[in-house]
């Protein structure tokens, strides 16, 4: 059990971590789940539909957070910065897209929000076919009204 | 007979001044070409102030192949700017080539994969709102959701979360009044959008911004309007209460945190009347009267623009040299005394991180300089804090160089014109970074634009006017 301060989080595969309580209630999810029932900071929180690899991942990034929310000298803006570069320069596309799940879940808004900007990123070169491709999108326009469209704002293209 | 006389006089006088400051060098016969004033049909202006601009570009841009007044007020000229094969200029080209080789190497991202087909649904507009403001106007095409979410409520809000990028200067050029040219500092690129809805018959010049909206006025300082200069969308403002339209400094903030909130515009005139507008009530107000501690006639400087910080407004006055500030929330307007740098010219306000910044050219004997100050809030002295890289100051040695300031948020656009030289540049005052702008050049253009004037603004996509 995981002692005073402290909270105990398991994956879905069974893999336990235990982690300082400032850095776990980065996710809004589980501060509200600790702030609603007290009986959730003694026993074990189980983080359904994340497995191990993942939610190491995810106490990583916040681990580095909350340190930082706290002392802002050791930790500065540009050191955290360097850190969200390389935390998201060195996720394959797997990790990626369940890390985006996981943070979404878990309401870890700074780490969703440095995802989409990755996956923003990404599409940016991008067609709007390649676009719907990757995403299994319907083009639900006519050919007309797809023309109509672009010519809006020419200075775009 | 004799008041109505006067008022006509001020008003051409604001409107040569106005001119002055944009185009910087009338022909001598300037004065004799201007047309007498008509009665009381303030609709008829527009027109003389085509032919006074054509009288000023025929004697001051030889070589210039625009003819001012079928640019100003014909529709064929918003058809060059539909889309096509541009042909810029070998410096725009080279842009364009480096733009095509980021998206490369970013298309053989393989994306491929089967998990993207089933991408969380409410991610998409997060992920859409850090998009380049030019992709999302090119994935407007992708289905209708993405096409509708200008108009989306939990879209506009996903945009304020976006911490704000470098500003945009939308600015207009001397050749082309009616068509704006937009200045990207990320990509390092024009564009040009077109805002159908203002007026093409009145030279309407873009005088402040707020929350990525930005204020027009035209030379007559009789109508303002307002535009988000990406999405088009408009408003054109109620009537001003004042008879007489002498020239007045203009000044735009927000009333809350973002643009839901809605936005104040002001302007004061150097009699000290004032008139504030409020977007949530479409109307002018005149809350009161400027406090007698402050010196009257206001002697506003015209060249600087106005800086919002928090909803106070501060506006630069000379005589005495100093600062005049307006607090937008409590309505009291305030005075501080600054003493001007000696040889001081063509100086303007600027903004950076909630700070009063100041810009101006230095000029002793045959030398200028570009300097930064930034105001000591204690003393109420002005600090250098920067200057022009000297290699670039040697270029201006012996010339008579003009400075005209195009956007003052935190990011600055510097016009440095002389006989023999046009430059434009950045200057980050932040990082203290000094960036030389690439020509603008129109679609299917090949002359470079001389820009006249402009204002920075925060581009947002969701803004409504």
């Amino acid at each position: 059990m995981a002692s005073k301060g402290n909270l105990t989080l398991k994956s879905c595969n069974g893999k336990e971590f235990i982690v300082e309580e400032k850095v776990a209630v980065m996710s809004t999810t589980i501060k509200n789940m600790v702030d609603v029932d007290d009986s959730f900071a003694q026993g074990v929180i189980p983080i359904i539909g994340v497995d191990g690899k993942i939610l190491a991942k995810l106490i990583e990034y916040c681990k580095e957070h909350a340190e930082a929310d706290e002392d802002e000298e050791v930790k500065s803006e540009e050191y955290l910065k360097k850190f969200d570069e390389k935390f998201v320069d060195e996720l394959n596309l797997n990790d990626l897209y369940d890390l985006l799940k996981a943070s979404n879940y878990l309401e870890i808004t700074k780490l969703l929000n440095l995802l989409c900007q990755k996956v923003a990123s990404m599409i940016k070169g991008k067609k709007p076919e390649e676009i719907r491709r990757i995403f299994n999108i319907k083009n639900d326009f006519t050919p007309e009204e797809e023309e109509e469209i672009n010519r809006q704002n020419p200075w775009a293209f | 007979m004799e008041g109505g006389g006067l008022a006509m006089l001020s008003q051409l006088i604001g409107r040569l001044q106005v001119l002055f400051d944009v185009y910087d060098s009338p022909p001598p016969n300037y004065f004799l070409r201007f047309p007498p004033p008509p009665d009381h049909h303030h609709h008829h202006h527009h027109h003389h102030f085509s032919w006074c601009l054509l009288s000023l570009n025929d004697s001051s841009v030889k070589d210039n192949c625009y003819n001012l007044i079928i640019t100003a007020g014909k529709s064929e000229n918003l058809k060059m700017l539909e889309p096509g094969k541009p042909r810029p200029a070998k410096k725009a080209r080279k842009g364009r080539n480096r733009g095509k080789l980021t998206e490369t190497t970013n298309s053989t991202e393989n994306m491929d994969q089967i998990i993207w087909k089933d991408f969380p649904e409410d991610l998409f507009e997060a992920v859409i709102a850090r998009l380049p403001i030019a992709i999302f106007f090119r994935f407007r095409s992708v289905c209708r959701k993405w096409n509708s979410l200008l108009t989306s409520q939990s879209f506009s809000q996903q945009c304020t979360e976006v911490p704000p990028a470098q500003p945009w200067f939308y600015t207009i050029s001397q050749e082309n009044v009616n068509t704006g040219a937009m200045y990207d500092p990320t990509s390092k690129k024009w564009h040009h959008p077109t805002v159908p809805a203002l007026p093409t018959e009145l030279i309407v010049l873009p005088v402040a911004s707020a929350g990525g909206l930005v204020c027009f006025l035209d030379i007559g300082h009789q109508s303002f309007y307002v535009c988000n200069p990406l999405t088009r969308s408009f408003r054109e403002l109620p009537a001003r209460s004042v008879k007489v339209w002498s020239r007045v400094a203009v000044g735009m903030t927000l009333n809350g945190k973002s643009i839901n909130g809605g936005y104040k515009i002001i302007w004061v005139g150097c009699d000290g009347e004032y008139e504030v507008y409020d977007s949530m009530q479409n109307c002018w107000t005149r809350p009161g009267s400027i406090p007698s501690n402050i010196k009257l006639p206001l002697a506003l400087n015209f060249r600087s623009q106005a800086v919002s910080i928090d909803g106070t407004l501060y506006f630069m006055r000379s005589d005495p040299d100093g600062i005049v500030s307006y607090d937008t929330v409590s309505g009291s307007w305030k005075q501080f005394i600054i003493p001007s740098p000696l040889h001081l010219s063509d100086h303007t306000l600027a903004v950076s991180e909630g700070r009063i910044m100041l810009v101006g050219l230095l000029t002793k004997n045959a030398a200028t300089c570009l300097c930064i100050w930034e105001l000591q809030k204690m003393t109420l002295l002005w600090k250098e804090v920067d200057r022009m890289p000297n290699i670039w100051c040697l270029d201006f040695y012996g010339k008579h160089v003009r400075m005209t300031c195009l956007g003052n948020k935190g990011l600055l656009m510097l016009s440095l014109r002389s006989r023999q030289m046009n430059r434009l540049v950045t200057y980050d005052l932040s990082s203290k970074e000094w960036l030389k702008v690439p020509g603008c050049v129109l679609p299917r253009g090949r002359k470079r634009q001389w820009i006249a004037c402009g204002t920075a603004f925060h581009p947002c996509l969701t803004a409504l006017a």
